[in-house]
């Protein structure tokens, strides 16, 4: 006999919600603006009622599971139509994109090719096509989920977010976001505007890569985003970041400074990806067990790390 | 909340009346009559409700009904001619890109806009399944929904397309 | 001519969501969150106080109005363990599973059902679990059964030939482990169905995706207490199907709703539902010893299958009725002297056994195969030596095999052959010497397996027998009725082709009728299609023939072997010139000149009525016992990559050979086999049904039961041998399985080639990239 995994834990008798195969939509109204004041307007009257969303990707399978619930009639507040934030530009030496523009125009940007590659490298990688023309990068940051394959290399470009609320304009450092699984700093009446990304310069070179269980239209199992700048064969900086293994999406300092002043050879690299390895301590869940983490978290950034260094070649 | 809804249907101005809690699946399939529009996860993984927006496909139980307003949606009845079958539709029932038929509107609709775009660029296997990729078929083994879409796209190249 | 198919494409489908009815309610279940638990009490106040709430039926209700669900398979005689369990279609005191049922919310329109549904509430007293196989054997185990002594449902032993004679005779003994998860078909489309009560008559009508409705009506007319006569069931267009649409169960709630309401009420379940309450599969362990003498000479096998079957409940002994071929099957294609195979089946929390492409024959094939590749490897040999050896020849056919079953007809070393020349075997093998060196691992694997169709087994539903009615309608045209409902395997088709070639006709006058409950038989499932139902419609459509040649042989005053059937006409040997339409000559029988003008001998005879209904059975089963009729086969030889620091598989190539007899619409059969293969992939590769420690399912939708996409899908390059089948009518072998039962078997053959170097078994499916990187870790510490 194999050794099934026994457990007979049962449950207290607590109050769980009936198991309903999709549920219902809640009452709403639907609000589209188009101008910024009118945004903040919308959100400022309907107060706890107001949920301010974009593609709605996350927000309808939320719904239907019953992960998210409203007793009261929600203000639905539809960000994706506004032009003030539905731009892709590029200043000096920033690459600002509005909250409302879709995956599939950040995939296809030459602006975003151009300059900051490694995010449409995730993108690419990132649900279907049919999700990634309505779904939004903002959404994909507001969602705070540890498996949002954009954060990983926005993380190691060093992006910003905007915040608008009543109060004016915040920018936020996207290290600084993600406060828990769901969790981040926005607040009941804030909304984010803007994702800016320092442009890559030319002695940089960034790579992302993800595994998942299956390889199309899957959630991450572990994904690493790398970022290094070299110098005459040496490493000036480097920046490493993890989805997927640990409650928010993760830099890991210590594997980044062990890299600087470095020469980019196998060992080193093999050693960085060791030590990214061993500064994360993720949780076991369905998709894959804490030991398969690690793991391959140290697979893909010396991968991810030797992508780099041919990129520079 | 009612609200009346008007958008381009499948070449044709339509107004009806929506709840705001509607998806587009719900209004297609309830108020405007698009039963080729299929609906199986409601939750955007299986492309079997995939109908073009703005010439884009998406899947219609990810998107507010509301949302549409002044847009331009297209579903597979929007491919028939006169009663007769698009040129790719010709392909799937020739290749036998169909066994069931659920997911077939779906990948109808996400293929069309995919010729479309290709313009004269002959299509790969491998860029063709890519981008079917969020379209689940359990009955096929997708290798005549490929070949379908091959066909179909040598009829555009050969004229036959509208 | 593929009608249903232009039909479909241009949005004319009509499914089961499709369905309209005047005045129609909606209804949608409440599921319990609980795996094991005492219903307390329930309170439906606040559902039914929401506007547009009709009803809410509950466990209760259903015991009052209904009775237990019939049985379908009972072997109790037989001197085996085998319980069955008295149950409802919504149970009153304790839920068994995540998401059986506890109620039904009927309303006017589905989204306030919906809302209802959360509306409802159930208090619980949770149990202890018998979560799975190990939990639920252990004494002392909380039972899922109050009335049962234990766990346990069913234990079969079965020995074929002289198991005990193998083992004496052999040099060696090799011991094998198996194990495959649990899995589930997942058709795109769940089930649904629309009943209609109606209250001045006493009668009920269902449309829906009913898979088999003859035998639906069973169930839900004894379900209901009405007379089966009574009952009508209809199938609609299905979205796909592979054996998860046969068992009819929520559907008999669904009717006593529109009995209660006296409304049509519409059910339509949502994808989740699918999965958490629908249909599983697999989830077995095997345990077996196989006999062998050195020469690579097979001799026997002593085996014992574990099966987790969920719960009993809504089955009624025909889950464990899939523990037969299970138990059977391992004799595949190859001579042995005996076996000893015992099957176990235990009853656990979590949700039913069913049907899935395979139903328990698929098992004992791959398990078989796993095992023969063992040998092989023991006895450093080939794969496709040691099957060389052990293959029953062509002059051998029909061979009564140890188990009873009577294999039909074959060329399976020809069969094998042709796989390997197809996919370069020596060229690969030789390739991955090469890579070896470079830290790429490539991997070879071969399979081949045979797919027993058409399945007869006695003292349950699925008896065999079939019934089918071919008739020529006044307009000249062809209606052909059976209980082959199309699920997308191409039964409209293929009934067309076979009618228009026998009575030479053109296939746009063929009209393959929707399957209703009127005609009895099983339909598709076990691969029956082309053995049963397409032998009964051609068997029909040969008498038919006769008939048709009789009456125009009288009328055109010529001898009957004189006439000529053809592309829509009928004329005269030697006078094509004098030919008639089918549509004069349908006028002609039916309304001119009367039926003085044809002789007085057929008018006696009724030969006149041109209308013929049949039926068909096996000509082996009766005499052999063998549960099957024809028995395709397969060989399949799958090229894998194996990324060993990430455990991710690729596969680089993909050949299958097969060989299903007389083959009557050929891009129906591939079509078959490409779809079967992607499925026997997704098993191998990601498909797994996972519940927690507290019951719980954890993977209720697409994003996380993973099936493989567009991108994962290999190219498949497909030969056929056709070796007709001496025992259908038609020649075909039912086909449609082998395919996922050969390609789960061959892509962990070929990871376990792959990783060679690791010595690694893989008997452990579906091999994700986490369990083949865990793998490679253990081997790489222990060869340390
Ligand atoms: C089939 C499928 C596959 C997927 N695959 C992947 C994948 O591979 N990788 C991955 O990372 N994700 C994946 N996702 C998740 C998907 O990327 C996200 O759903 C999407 O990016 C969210 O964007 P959205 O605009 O649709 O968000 P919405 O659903 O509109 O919003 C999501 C959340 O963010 C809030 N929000 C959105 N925009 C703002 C804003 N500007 N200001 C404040 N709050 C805001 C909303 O209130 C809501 O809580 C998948 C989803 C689906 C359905
Ligand atoms: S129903 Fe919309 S993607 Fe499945
Ligand atoms: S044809 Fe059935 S799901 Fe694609």
């Amino acid at each position: 006999m194999p050794d099934y995994s026994a457990g007979n834990n049962a449950m207290k008798n607590s109050v769980m919600k009936n198991f309903i195969g999709s549920r219902a939509m809640p009452d709403l109204v639907y609000h589209s603006p188009k101008e910024m004041k009118d945004l903040l307007a919308l959100v400022d009257a309907h107060g706890t009622s107001a949920r301010v969303v974009a593609g709605c990707t996350d927000f309808i399978p939320s719904v239907r599971t019953g992960r998210w619930c409203f007793d009261q009639e929600l203000n639905l507040i539809d960000i994706s139509k506004m032009p003030v934030l539905n731009e892709i530009e590029k200043t000096d030496d920033v690459l600002k994109i509005g909250a409302g523009v879709s995956l599939t125009r950040i995939l296809e940007s030459p602006e975003v090719k151009a300059h900051c590659p490694v995010l449409a490298q995730a993108v690419e990688q990132m649900a279907s096509l049919q999700v990634r023309n309505t779904a939004t990068m903002g959404g994909n940051i507001c969602m705070a989920s540890p498996a949002a394959d954009t954060v990983p290399p926005l993380l190691v470009s060093e992006a910003w977010v905007v915040i608008r609320d009543a109060g004016g304009e915040h920018k936020v450092l996207l290290t600084d976001f993600f406060t828990g699984p769901g969790r981040s700093v926005l607040t009941r009446g804030q909304v984010l505007t803007h994702i800016c990304i320092p442009v890559k310069k030319s002695n940089e070179a960034a790579w992302f890569q993800k595994i998942g269980t299956r390889t199309a239209v899957i959630i991450s199992v572990v994904s690493a985003a790398v970022r290094v700048s070299v110098n005459n064969g040496i490493c000036e900086t480097a920046r490493i970041s993890l989805g997927s293994v640990a409650p928010t999406p993760v830099r890991v300092s210590e594997a980044e400074q062990f890299l600087a002043g470095k020469p980019l050879d196998d060992q080193v690299i093999a050693e960085c990806a060791r030590m990214a390895a061993h500064a994360i301590s993720p949780i076991s869940d369905l998709r894959s067990s804490k030991e398969y983490r690690k793991d391959v978290a140290q697979t893909l950034v010396k991968r991810s790390i030797l992508a780099c260094r041919e990129a520079l070649k | 909340m009612k609200m009346p809804l008007t958008f381009m249907l499948n070449n044709q101005q339509t107004t009806l009346e929506v709840d705001a809690r509607q998806t587009l699946l719900e209004v297609l399939r309830n108020q405007g009559g698009m039963t080729s529009v299929h609906r199986s996860c409601e939750e955007g993984e299986c492309g079997a409700c995939t109908v073009l927006l703005n010439e884009e496909p998406v899947n219609a139980c990810l998107v507010l009904a509301a949302s549409v307003q002044g847009a331009t949606v297209m579903t597979s009845e929007g491919l028939v001619k006169n009663g007769k079958p698009h040129p790719l539709m010709k392909a799937f029932t020739d290749e036998l890109g169909i066994q069931c038929g659920f997911c077939t509107p779906g990948m109808l609709m996400n293929a069309y806009a995919l010729i479309n775009r290709a313009g004269d660029n002959l299509l790969t296997d491998q860029v063709i399944r890519k981008t079917l990729e969020g379209n689940l078929c359990r009955c096929t083994g997708y290798v005549n929904i490929i070949k379908s879409v091959h066909t179909a796209q040598k009829a555009k190249l050969a004229g036959e397309w509208w | 001519m593929k009608k249903r198919e232009e039909r479909l494409i241009l949005g004319k489908g009509q499914y089961a969501d499709d369905l309209e009815f005047f005045n129609m309610a909606h209804l949608v279940f409440v599921g319990s969150p609980h795996a094991h638990a005492r219903i307390v009490s329930i309170n439906i106040e606040k559902a039914l106080a929401l506007p547009g709430v009709m009803r809410v039926i509950t466990g209760k209700e259903v015991a009052a109005h209904t009775r237990p669900l019939p049985v379908q398979a009972n072997f109790t005689s037989k001197g085996w363990t085998w319980r069955l369990a008295d149950v409802y279609a919504i149970p009153a005191d304790k839920v068994r599973w995540h998401g059986e049922p506890v109620a039904a919310v009927v309303a006017e329109d589905e989204e306030t059902a919906r809302k209802a549904a959360d509306l409802v509430e159930v208090a619980y007293e949770v149990l202890p679990l018998a979560g799975d196989l190990r939990t639920a054997l252990a004494p002392e185990a909380p039972k899922v059964y109050d009335d049962w002594e234990d766990n346990k449902q069913v234990h079969l032993v079965f020995d074929f030939g002289d198991p005990d004679k193998a083992f004496a005779m052999a040099d060696q003994v090799l011991q094998v482990f198996n194990r495959e998860d649990r899995v589930t078909g997942v058709p795109i489309e769940p089930r649904g169905c629309v009943g209609m009560y109606d209250t001045k008559n006493d009668t009920l009508e269902m449309w829906g995706s009913f898979q088999t409705p003859f035998l639906s009506r069973h169930n839900i007319a004894a379900t209901l207490g009405m007379p089966e006569a009574k009952v009508k069931i209809n199938a609609v267009d299905i979205g796909g199907a592979f054996g998860l649409k046969i068992h009819a169960w929520k559907e008999n709630v669904v009717a006593l709703a529109s009995k209660l309401t006296g409304r049509p009420v519409k059910w339509m379940e949502p994808h989740r539902d699918f999965m958490a309450t629908g249909p599983h599969q697999r989830d077995v362990f095997w345990d077996g010893k196989i006999a062998f003498k050195n020469d690579g000479t097979l001799l026997g096998l002593k085996a014992t299958v574990y099966h987790d079957l969920g719960v009993e409940s809504t089955n009624k002994g025909i889950a464990a009725l899939s523990i037969f071929p299970a138990c059977s099957s391992p004799t595949n294609m190859y001579k042995w002297v005996g076996m000893h195979v015992e099957g176990i089946g235990t009853v656990t929390n979590k949700s039913f056994y069913c049907a899935y492409r395979g139903y328990g024959k698929d098992k004992g094939i791959k398990f078989i195969e796993a095992a023969i590749n063992q040998v092989a490897k023991k006895l450093n040999t080939t794969p496709e030596a040691i099957r060389m050896k052990n293959f029953i020849q062509p002059d051998e056919f029909p061979y009564h095999q140890i188990n009873n079953y009577v294999l039909d007809s074959g060329d399976y070393p020809a069969l094998l052959n042709k796989a390997i020349e197809m996919a370069d075997l020596e060229g690969f093998r030789k390739r991955k010497k090469e890579l070896a060196g470079q830290g790429r691992y490539l991997g070879i694997g071969l399979v081949t397996a045979i797919e027993p169709a058409g399945v007869a087994v006695p003292n349950c539903q699925m008896g065999g027998i079939t019934e089918a009615r071919v008739l020529i309608t006044p307009d000249g045209s062809v209606e052909v009725h059976s209980d082959r409902t199309e699920i997308g395997q191409g039964a409209e088709i293929s009934h067309a082709t076979i009618v228009a070639d026998i009575l030479g006709m053109d296939m746009a006058h063929i009209h393959v009728k929707r399957v209703t409950s009127d005609f009895i038989g099983q339909g598709p499932l076990s691969s029956r299609g082309a053995v049963y139902p397409a032998s009964a419609v051609a068997k029909a459509a040969k008498l038919l023939r006769k008939k048709v040649v009789q009456c125009a042989g009288s009328l055109m005053k010529i001898p009957a072997d004189q006439v000529v059937l053809e592309k829509g006409y009928i004329y005269p040997t030697d006078a094509p010139e004098k030919k008639i339409s089918y549509a004069q000559f349908a006028d002609k029988m039916f309304f001119f000149p009367g039926p003085r003008g044809l002789d007085p001998e057929i008018l006696k005879a009724h030969d006149h009525l041109l209308d013929v209904t049949t039926t068909w059975y096996s000509p082996t089963t009766p005499e052999s016992g063998s549960s099957y009729t024809s028995f395709c086969v397969s060989a399949d030889i799958a090229v894998v990559k194996v990324d060993i620091d990430t455990g991710v598989t690729q596969i680089v190539k993909y050949v299958h050979v097969h060989d299903a007899g007389t083959i009557i619409n050929a891009q129906v059969v591939d079509g078959q086999i490409q779809g079967g293969i992607v499925q026997g992939i997704g098993e191998a590769l990601y498909e797994g049904l996972n519940y927690d420690e507290n019951g719980q399912l954890m993977n209720t939708s697409f994003s996380n039961y993973l099936i493989p996409t567009a991108v994962e899908a290999p190219d498949i390059e497909i030969a056929h041998l056709e070796t007709p089948s001496p025992f259908s009518e038609t020649g075909s072998k039912g086909m449609g399985e082998a395919p996922i039962i050969g390609a789960k078997a061959v892509i962990l053959d070929a990871i376990e080639d792959a990783l060679s170097d690791f010595g690694i078994r893989v008997n452990d499916a579906p091999a994700t990239p986490e369990k083949v990187r865990k793998w490679i870790r253990q081997a790489t510490k222990k060869n340390r």
